[in-house]
């Protein structure tokens, strides 16, 4: 059963007197438990296309269909609800609130619920979020307090709390180290493989794609290529071979001093 | 979200920078003691003329000679010859007059032995201490036998017995020599206090028959002042209007021309004086009033900024599910919270300095609740009406445009 499901999906900035038409007919499905990369250049209307996807924008024309729901003709509040309940976001800067620990971080969608959840209750389902991404005992931790990748397994936690159908992802390793990265896309992969959660995460990097079940290239506001990834990395995996922390620094040392010998 | 949660975020958010959120409360704090202050010290003071006025008596009239209205030369008032024992006694015959004392004013030296002080001579009957409604402390009044014969006799004042006697010495009995004159002290006053206006002290002067001043110490026939009492509060207007009568015809004024003489009740002058104290504490509620909008225009100014700053942090909350008016309301809230507990703080401060004014100053003050619900109520206002602009600002945020923002 498709979570996603995008029909001739058009949109069209006016800037001044010239139009610029982002997306020119987009066409797509995504299935439950679906991992999809999404790549392209910049321009190509892949942030577009992710801001529709993620009902922060409406699209000019086309039909979105999100868990069986149109959601491309509802209201500003009406897709509030829809953001808070089914969707996941992760972004490339994080974006937690400083000087605010990561438990009432991750707590943040709780309080736009209306569903009215108790204190104690947010306070057990935030503990579980976090858990997930393995950082239960850095709870108490501001912001400042966390290195990059926990930042972001923060964020990742965050956006889980609210169980959505869909968690998505813009550049969530932009601003990470390729160790980082490999360790935060290991925590995408193990919630797609162990809790079937439909991942959509956008990356310019062709290697982090790989992470995924499926890649969609954009160009020019339209899909270029839609293929299954036959060869997917692991990231766990990858992980083990990794050097310990400490030789990757004495490597990178001898490397920059051969670079300039 | 609910409202006790946007509270609990307001104070969480305002946490984060303590900092500044005292400092944008101290506008607000500064403006609601300083209102709060203000009307405390106005109140006070009007409270203390009233109760005054009541000590005194509110039947009170006081008839002067002379008029300040009457053209070519213009004498003070009181200072006119025109006001005589005669017209005195017609005064007496009218109806609602309980008590009548007329009274001649000097200042002269008093001796008693090798002491000597100055005071205010006031030549009077013995009906006064029941107009002015102050009793004898030790030994008596004169009688209308001393003022028919015009005795020296002398009745002191607290103060003028403290000066020439000491503390605790009971003067009554003794001689004394005013304007070279022996007179006997035949009483000592209770002790009255500041005068109404509060620059006299009503207790240094020294009450001696009328008769005796004008013959014995003044050399003149007229007098100064008719001090009369109506026989209740109520009577006060007609009875003064009799009077008024009374005096144009025995000084045959023709119908037109304005009165030689002046007729005042106890209520006007105080009604004066607290229409006087009114205004000058509207003028000062009002300066306060504009501190208090210099704090409502920082607390916009502080959460104009804050939008700003925060503005990621806004574009976050729409994409995990605010709505519009759930980050309107947050500023909102934080607007008012901001207001509201410098407004609390305010409000003690206020209390704080009006019971520093009474100590310090001696200035009686007065809290009322109605001044602090006001303060409160200005000080909610002033955070809805000042947070309403830049929490438009956030809630207007495009979500998209807010996550990108450097």
């Amino acid at each position: 059963m498709a979570v996603i499901s995008v029909r001739n999906l058009k949109k069209t900035y006016v800037l001044g007197d010239i139009q610029v038409h982002a997306l020119r007919g987009v066409n797509v499905e995504v299935g439950a438990g679906e991992f999809v990369t999404v790549t392209g250049p910049s321009g190509s209307g892949k942030s577009t296309f992710m801001h529709i996807v993620g009902c922060l924008d409406k699209p000019t024309s086309g039909q979105y269909v999100l868990d069986g729901q149109d959601v491309s003709k509802m209201s500003g509040d009406d897709l509030a609800r829809v953001r808070n309940l089914r969707i996941g976001f992760v972004f490339q800067g994080f974006n937690l609130l400083s000087r605010t620990s990561a438990l009432d971080n991750v707590e943040l969608p709780l309080l736009y619920n209306r569903n009215g959840l108790k204190l104690k209750e947010r306070h057990i389902r935030a503990r579980e979020a976090l858990d997930m991404v393995g950082l239960l005992e850095r709870a108490h931790h501001h912001p400042n307090q966390l290195s990059g990748g926990q930042q972001q397994r923060v964020a990742i936690a965050r956006a889980l709390i609210n169980r959505p159908s869909i968690l998505l992802a813009d550049e969530p390793t932009g601003n990470l180290d390729s160790r980082t990265s490999i360790e935060v896309m290991e925590v995408f992969q193990r919630l797609n493989v162990e809790r079937g959660i439909t991942v959509i995460l956008i990356t310019h990097e062709h290697d982090i794609a790989e992470y995924g079940t499926r890649m969609i290239a954009f160009r020019d506001g339209v899909i270029v290529s839609d293929t299954p990834i036959l060869k997917r990395r692991t990231a766990s995996e990858e992980i083990k071979h990794l050097p310990p922390v400490g030789v990757v620094t004495i490597m990178n040392g001898t490397e920059t001093a051969s670079a300039t010998s | 979200m609910s409202i006790l949660m946007t509270i609990r975020v307001a104070f969480k958010a305002l946490g984060r920078n303590k900092m500044r959120t005292a400092l944008t409360m101290l506008g607000m704090i500064i403006g609601v003691a300083a209102v709060i202050a203000m009307i405390a010290l106005g109140r006070g003071a009007t409270d203390s003329i009233e109760t005054q006025i009541k000590a005194a008596g509110t039947n009170l009239i006081y008839v002067s000679a002379g008029n300040f209205m009457q053209g070519g030369v213009r004498m003070g008032s009181g200072a006119s010859a025109r006001l005589t024992v005669d017209d005195a006694n017609a005064l007496r015959e009218i109806q609602g007059v309980q008590y009548l004392s007329i009274n001649v004013n000097t200042r002269a030296q008093i001796i008693s032995g090798n002491q000597n002080w100055q005071s205010r001579i006031q030549g009077v009957e013995p009906d006064l201490p029941n107009i002015r409604v102050w009793p004898v402390d030790k030994g008596q009044f004169f009688s209308a036998q001393d003022v028919a014969t015009a005795s020296k006799v002398a009745v002191f004042g607290a103060t003028v017995a403290e000066q020439l006697f000491g503390e605790g010495v009971d003067p009554v009995g003794q001689i004394v020599r005013i304007k070279n004159q022996p007179f006997k002290v035949v009483g000592v006053m209770g002790r009255k206090g500041q005068s109404s206006g509060g620059f006299e002290d009503q207790d240094d002067s020294v009450m001696v028959p009328y008769t005796t001043a004008q013959k014995k110490l003044m050399g003149q026939q007229h007098i100064n002042q008719v001090m009369i009492s109506a026989a209740s509060a109520g009577e006060v207007a007609s009875v003064a209007g009799r009077i008024t009568e009374v005096m144009r015809v025995r000084h045959q004024i023709f119908s037109g021309d304005s009165d030689d003489f002046t007729v005042r009740t106890m209520e006007e002058m105080a009604a004066m004086r607290t229409e006087t104290i009114k205004t000058m504490s509207a003028l000062l509620a009002g300066i306060a009033a504009v501190s208090l909008l210099v704090g409502g225009i920082g607390i916009m100014n502080i959460m104009l900024v804050s939008v700003t700053e925060r503005t990621r942090e806004i574009g976050l909350r729409m994409a995990i599910g605010a709505r519009s008016r759930d980050v309107l309301l947050q500023f909102l809230v934080e607007a008012v919270v901001l207001s509201l507990f410098g407004g609390m703080i305010g409000i003690a401060i206020g209390f704080g300095i009006s019971q520093g004014i009474t100590m310090f100053l001696t200035w009686p003050t007065q809290m009322s609740s109605d001044a602090v619900l006001l303060a409160f109520g200005f000080a909610a206002f002033t955070g809805i009406f000042f947070g309403f602009y830049p929490a438009t600002k956030a809630a207007q945020l495009d979500p998209i445009d807010a996550l990108r923002f450097e």
